[in-house]
């Protein structure tokens, strides 16, 4: 019998290695097997992760994962008595529509997701959502605000935020009830580009419905000097202006109406001003300024996952360092209308196509009470499939702080009203 | 009548505003032949010393004003050589070439700012903030009078350097024909250098005074790009005191519009007034340009 070689040489290294290679690739499948065995809902978050909306878009992909975070805490979404975790995959939507559509296509081919997370900004999700149209994916859309994506009536979207010319119609009936003497006239400023025009149309048709007479309504161009318009609106007077615009406009329509020694008795912009940004930017020439949200940590709210609105407040802070905004809030509780209808719909992962359709019937039938509000999405009209419950909550920059000032019930502070003039 | 005389000052106040960059760019323009499209970004650098002078010192936003100058002008000092060559190297199509480059630096500026600074709207607090004068009906905002007061100084500045001194007369020489002016033993590169860098450090300068107008943001450069091109178009190219004259008469055009036609309608006016202007006089309004 020969004695058995065991001293080292190339050959039986090359070959040793070659072998154990292969048999390291035969063997992956397996081990990939065996852990895609513990079933996951696979849930797709489409955001802006690079490009000029990246703060907006991480903002919705923290909410969106605060959600998956405390549902996984809890073992998971429950079905039929099981609980199944959510695995959460991300698209970076680059700020742009048409990469959006390409991202949200990649998440439903390659990764195989039950149902998407829709975009930061509006004119993502108006791209993404013939992508779940075309492969019957339902979407819940934590942040759009345009009324043009419930115009165009998703079959598959849903959204949480109401659209933005409800909230600022809206709110301008709430401001014309706080104010004493009764406000009488009001001038809109909008800045000539989607969303600001929508929340500028809102201001005015609001107008109409709050008995406030319209005494003009001046639509900008983004690049625009504003003293011309600032003038003009001086001349008239009128008790209220409302601005729809970003919060570089916001800002310099109070730097331009203090340079002309123009106050009127209210001013309220939708959007911005929640941004500490804002109040950074002008310090005290903020102060006074009224804005428009739909979700405050102080909202008397509740449910099963986070608690109160201030308990999710606190999780927030805790995970993110920072006090959620209204954005934030919306795109958590778009996960908690998802597992309320896996519950209803009672499927286990992975869903079928045909469940993922019937998930989108279950969506459109939810009727929840979240610490975000109450939430049931609108079943025909312009506002179809969006969420239009919340009462907008008006808030007033005060000594810096933003404090909501009405409706009263939502009200931490007296509303200051008429606004003193500037010093 | 109230209206009208307000809307006249707006529109004139507006235009001395716009000048105040605008009428280094054509400086820049006449001896570099190069439309910098970078001049938004010189603008927005600028705001930013303006604002963090502000917020970080508590100094009045003014006194950014001289160091803008300095820092940006040591700068574009070291940038125009760049330029300079491109501009003349022996490249089919130079002028185009050059032309990529501002664009590539103007992306460059807005990318760095992005990074370093973030998207958020800063602003930037003078002692003249949002301090105006009554004069019967009118309303004056002083920080407005400021800036028309700088760019008329700076026009006047530049004329009396241009027109007054040896080497106002070797910018001069070499934005007529840089051949003979170097074969007269200017030495043309380092005219570029110093040329390129009083532009930035002008408009850097005009930069700390929009901040305080308006605001400042990285993606605001555009826009006063924009206007600079505007305003060089309907000066006539190279022509700084037609840059003076084209940036009031289109302040004046916009506040007019904008009052008493409506504000989405002043673009259209004053892309309708350049035709006009370039169909009538291709030199510019002055017939100066080239």
């Amino acid at each position: 019998m020969a004695p058995i070689d065991r001293s080292f040489s190339r050959r039986r290294f090359l070959g040793g290695s070659a072998m154990a290679v292969t048999a390291g690739a035969l063997g992956m499948p397996f081990v990939r097997t065996a852990r895609a065995q513990a079933a996951t809902f696979k849930a797709g978050v489409i955001t802006s992760l690079s490009g000029e909306n990246i703060l907006g878009g991480n903002l919705t992909k923290q909410g969106y994962d605060l959600w998956a975070d405390a549902i996984n805490a809890k073992g998971g979404v429950e079905v039929a008595g099981d609980r199944f975790k959510v695995e959460m995959f991300y698209g970076d939507d680059q700020s742009s529509p048409a990469t959006g559509a390409d991202a949200a296509e990649r998440l439903i081919v390659q990764n195989g997701v039950d149902v998407l997370f829709g975009p930061y900004t509006s004119g993502s999700t108006i791209a993404v959502q013939p992508i779940c149209q075309k492969y019957q994916v339902p979407m819940i859309s934590g942040s759009a605000e345009s009324p043009n994506v419930w115009k165009a009536k998703p079959e598959f979207n849903f959204g949480i935020i109401p659209a933005v010319d409800t909230t600022s119609g809206l709110s301008l009936g709430v401001l014309a009830k706080l104010s004493k003497p009764a406000a009488k006239t009001v001038a809109v400023i909008s800045v000539n580009e989607p969303f600001s025009k929508e929340t500028g149309e809102g201001f005015r048709d609001g107008a109409k419905a709050a008995g406030l007479e319209l005494a003009t309504y001046e639509l900008v161009p983004p690049e625009g000097d504003l003293t011309p318009i600032i003038s003009k609106i001086a001349a008239l007077n009128p008790d209220i202006v409302a601005v729809g615009g970003h919060e570089e406009v916001l800002i310099n329509v109070v730097k331009t109406s203090k340079s002309l020694n123009y106050r009127p008795k209210a001013l309220i912009m939708h959007y911005g001003i929640t941004n500490p940004a804002f109040a950074q930017a002008l310090g005290a020439d903020a102060d006074g300024t009224t804005g428009v949200v739909v979700w405050l940590p102080t909202v008397a709210y509740k449910d099963d996952v986070f608690g109160t609105a201030k308990d999710f407040a606190q999780m927030a802070q805790k995970k993110l360092g920072g006090e959620p905004d209204y954005t934030a809030a919306a795109c958590a509780a778009s996960g908690l209308v998802l597992g309320d209808a896996l519950k209803r719909l009672g499927k286990k992962p992975a869903l079928t196509p045909e469940n993922r359709v019937a998930l989108k019937d279950a969506i459109a039938e939810t009727d929840i009470q979240t610490f975000y509000g109450p939430i049931k999405f609108e079943k025909d009209g312009p506002h179809y499939h969006d969420n239009i419950q919340p009462v907008p909550v008006l808030v007033q920059i005060q000594g810096g702080k933003t404090v909501a000032v009405g409706p009263k019930e939502a009200a931490a502070a007296d509303y200051i009203y008429p606004l003193p003039a500037w010093k | 009548m109230d209206l009208f005389l307000q809307t006249l000052l707006n529109g004139l106040l507006i235009g001395g505003v716009i000048a105040t960059f605008t009428i280094a760019f054509q400086l820049a323009f006449g001896v570099l032949h190069v439309i910098d499209f970078a001049v938004g970004g010189w603008v927005v650098l600028g705001g930013y010393l303006g604002y963090y002078i502000t917020a970080w010192l508590g100094l009045d936003g003014f006194l950014a004003i001289p160091l803008a100058f300095v820092l940006f002008g040591a700068l574009g000092y070291l940038i125009g050589p760049v330029l300079y060559n491109v501009r003349n190297s022996r490249t089919a199509r130079p002028e185009l070439m050059a032309l990529a480059l501002s664009f590539g630096l103007f992306t460059l500026l807005r990318g760095g700012m992005l990074t370093a600074w973030g998207f958020n709207t800063r602003n930037v607090t003078t002692a003249l903030s949002g301090e105006s004068l009554a004069i019967g009906p009118v309303t004056v905002p002083l920080i407005r009078v400021v800036a028309a007061v700088f760019a008329a100084a700076i026009a006047g500045g530049l004329f009396l350097f241009l027109y007054r001194t040896r080497y106002g007369l070797a910018i001069r020489a070499t934005a007529e024909n840089r051949h003979n002016a170097a074969l007269m033993g200017v030495n043309i590169g380092r005219l570029s250098a110093n040329v390129y860098g009083l532009y930035a450090g002008i408009t850097a300068m005009a930069g700390v005074l929009m901040g305080a107008i308006y605001s400042v943001n990285p993606e605001v450069g555009l826009r006063y790009t924009l206007f600079a091109f505007f305003v060089a178009v309907l000066a006539g190219l190279g022509s700084v005191e037609g840059a003076l004259v084209a940036a009031l008469l289109l302040g004046v055009i916009e506040a007019f519009v904008s009052t008493y036609v409506g504000a989405s309608y002043s673009l259209l006016a004053i892309f309708t007034t350049l035709f006009l202007v370039l169909l009538i006089s291709p030199r510019g309004i002055l017939r100066r340009g080239l």
